[in-house]
């Protein structure tokens, strides 16, 4: 994302590959590639680019250094390395960058409000032949995603949910009582609405399946859309490509129920199950 | 409290309206969802920097500033003017419910956050007719403190709606400042606006208050009125009536002007130092009612 975002500043500032490659002391392959994502991003490097395409605005400037700090190891989530692929490295970076997480899930619960017996269980379903200890270190790192919720200046996270998530009892009728229970205590957060989209509203606007849109606070920096798949995850971050998702957001945030409607559905569905 | 968060028996502004009700009672004019044709409210997220806006909205702000460069100077002065006037009203005239109609996309300085800074325990009722707009503004535009923030779903044209919802969730006892912030301008005369003024602010109590912004048609010369006029005819969804001095300073009747007086949105009570270079094309006012 941060290599697109150094891309659209050359080509503003209508500085050639060749031009930028003389500039870091590189081959121009190597500025394809760090504008492709395929390899990681130094601090001086960018920094060094930012002038040459004349970003001279230090609170952008500043920004991007984090963004770049923050995308490259270590971080907290080093430490299961061995169990996270790299390209879920790379959402977790820009998850914790974001200041608004617009989310659509049809299946499971959103991995930041999941209860640790609930991400157990889907853990298990994907993992089957893992040993306890992989299950359980899968699960802390999710654990450890959910620190987002409760740091300073948290995000804004807005997740609409079909109604299946609600429905479907993961882990049995217990555990998901009280991840449902859960659910209604992360909605009463202040940074976080929830919606659903009752089974009643028919077909509705999320045929695309789950997905997730990053926002961040900079002007400059664009929308990610991050779809993740089994062995891998896309991440969209041009404009025509974005809008389409936020159009599928949009409305499907006008077709769900409200946000206090939400809360007592939650409460009604957890008697129910 | 949070209001959208707390607990209450389920009414009508609490639920979404179910497919196809746009064409109830009430609900007729309300905008279909096109991202292919311009939309009031995406184009004053993008002008004033939102990332809430498509092509469309984008491409006719293009084109627009070519023609009106002030545009975007106007978004951000009539932005600014919402700021002042909603300090004024809670620091000066004491008001502590807002009737916010015409909310738009949430962005920075929202009605409640400027009220419930000054006055936490402010109560602030947001109307819009856009079902994504209100989304938008039931998700973002949540209180932290001791405020309420409410929503409503409704037109402005629709003021039966407006007003039995608002009886709900404000005191109309006690007096209530009304917002009207370049939307009035959206409404053609064949809809009567001064009748939908007169009966919102019938429905307040003396020392209610009423603020607005609109579009003055003096602010521009005869050619660039009709080449907007052009575009917002081609690629918008809404389109406007601009209204003059006199026309705007009508929408007060029964109400004595604050100091200012009928003036440029930057213009009224400028904050000293912070003033950017600029003329708008917007009027603006607040006023008392008697």
């Amino acid at each position: 994302m941060l290599g697109s975002q150094l891309r659209r500043f050359r080509l503003a500032a209508g500085v050639t590959p060749d031009q930028a490659a003389f500039e870091i002391r590189a081959s121009r392959s190597k500025i394809s590639r760090l504008e492709t994502g395929r390899v990681r991003l130094k601090g001086r490097d960018v920094a060094d680019l930012l002038t040459l395409y004349g970003v001279t605005d230090e609170r952008l400037r500043s920004r991007f250094a984090m963004l770049v700090r923050q995308s490259n190891a270590p971080d907290w989530w080093m430490k299961y390395s061995e169990i996270l692929p790299e390209w879920f490295g790379t959402y977790l970076g820009l998850e914790s960058a974001a200041s608004t997480i617009r989310t659509f899930e049809i299946q499971f619960v959103n991995g930041l409000f999941q209860t640790e017996d609930y991400a157990r269980a889907v853990t298990q379903l994907g993992h089957k032949t893992a040993p306890t200890h992989e299950i359980e270190h899968r699960v802390g790192l999710r654990r450890a995603r959910q620190d987002v919720l409760t740091r300073p200046n948290p995000p804004r996270i807005w997740s609409v949910m079909d109604e299946a998530v609600l429905r479907r009892p993961v882990g049995g009728p217990a555990v998901m009582r009280a991840q449902l229970k859960h659910l209604t205590e992360v909605a009463a957060m202040p940074q976080v609405t929830l919606q659903v989209v009752p089974f009643a509203r028919g077909g509705h606007a999320g045929a695309s399946g789950t997905f997730t849109v990053l926002r961040f606070e900079e002007h400059d920096l664009p929308d990610v859309v991050y779809i993740e798949q089994l062995t891998g995850a896309i991440y969209l971050d041009q404009r025509s490509d974005v809008e389409h998702y936020l159009e599928v957001a949009d409305v499907l945030s006008a077709e769900a129920m409200t946000p206090a409607a939400t809360t007592r559905f939650i409460g009604q569905v957890a008697r129910e199950t | 409290m949070n209001g959208d968060k707390r607990e209450r028996p389920a009414m009508a502004t609490d639920e979404a309206p179910a497919p196809g009700a746009a064409g109830a009672a009430g609900r007729a004019k309300a905008p279909t969802f096109d991202t292919s044709v311009a939309h009031q409210a995406r184009v004053y997220d993008y002008l004033l920097g939102g990332k809430d806006n498509y092509a469309a909205d984008r491409a006719a702000v293009a084109e627009q500033l070519k023609i009106y460069p002030d545009l975007a100077f106007s978004a951000r002065a009539n932005r600014a003017f919402l700021g002042r006037a909603v300090r004024y009203l809670t620091a000066e005239a004491g008001m502590r419910q807002f009737l916010d109609i015409g909310t738009g996309i949430p962005t920075a300085g929202n009605t409640h956050l400027v009220a419930q800074a000054i006055a936490p325990q402010t109560r602030v009722v947001y109307v819009d007719y856009d079902p994504i707009v209100l989304a938008h503004a039931r998700a973002l535009l949540v209180s932290h403190e001791a405020g309420t923030t409410d929503y409503i779903d409704a037109d402005l044209r629709d003021t039966d709606t407006i007003l039995a919802q608002a009886a709900e969730l404000l005191d109309f006892t006690r007096p209530v400042a009304v917002t009207l912030l370049a939307i009035l301008h959206a409404i053609p005369d064949a809809d009567d606006p001064y009748a939908i003024v007169a009966k919102v602010m019938d429905a307040v109590p003396s020392g209610s208050h009423l603020a607005l912004s609109h579009i003055g048609p003096e602010f521009v010369d005869q050619e660039t009125r009709r080449k907007l006029e052009d575009n917002i005819s081609r690629m918008s969804q809404q389109q406007y009536t601009p209204r003059s001095r006199e026309e705007v300073a009508r929408f007060f009747t029964g109400m004595d002007l604050v100091a200012p007086g009928l003036v440029r949105v930057e213009e009224w009570r400028p904050d000293p130092g912070t003033g950017e270079p600029g003329k708008s094309a917007l009027w603006c006012a607040v006023g008392r009612k008697r």
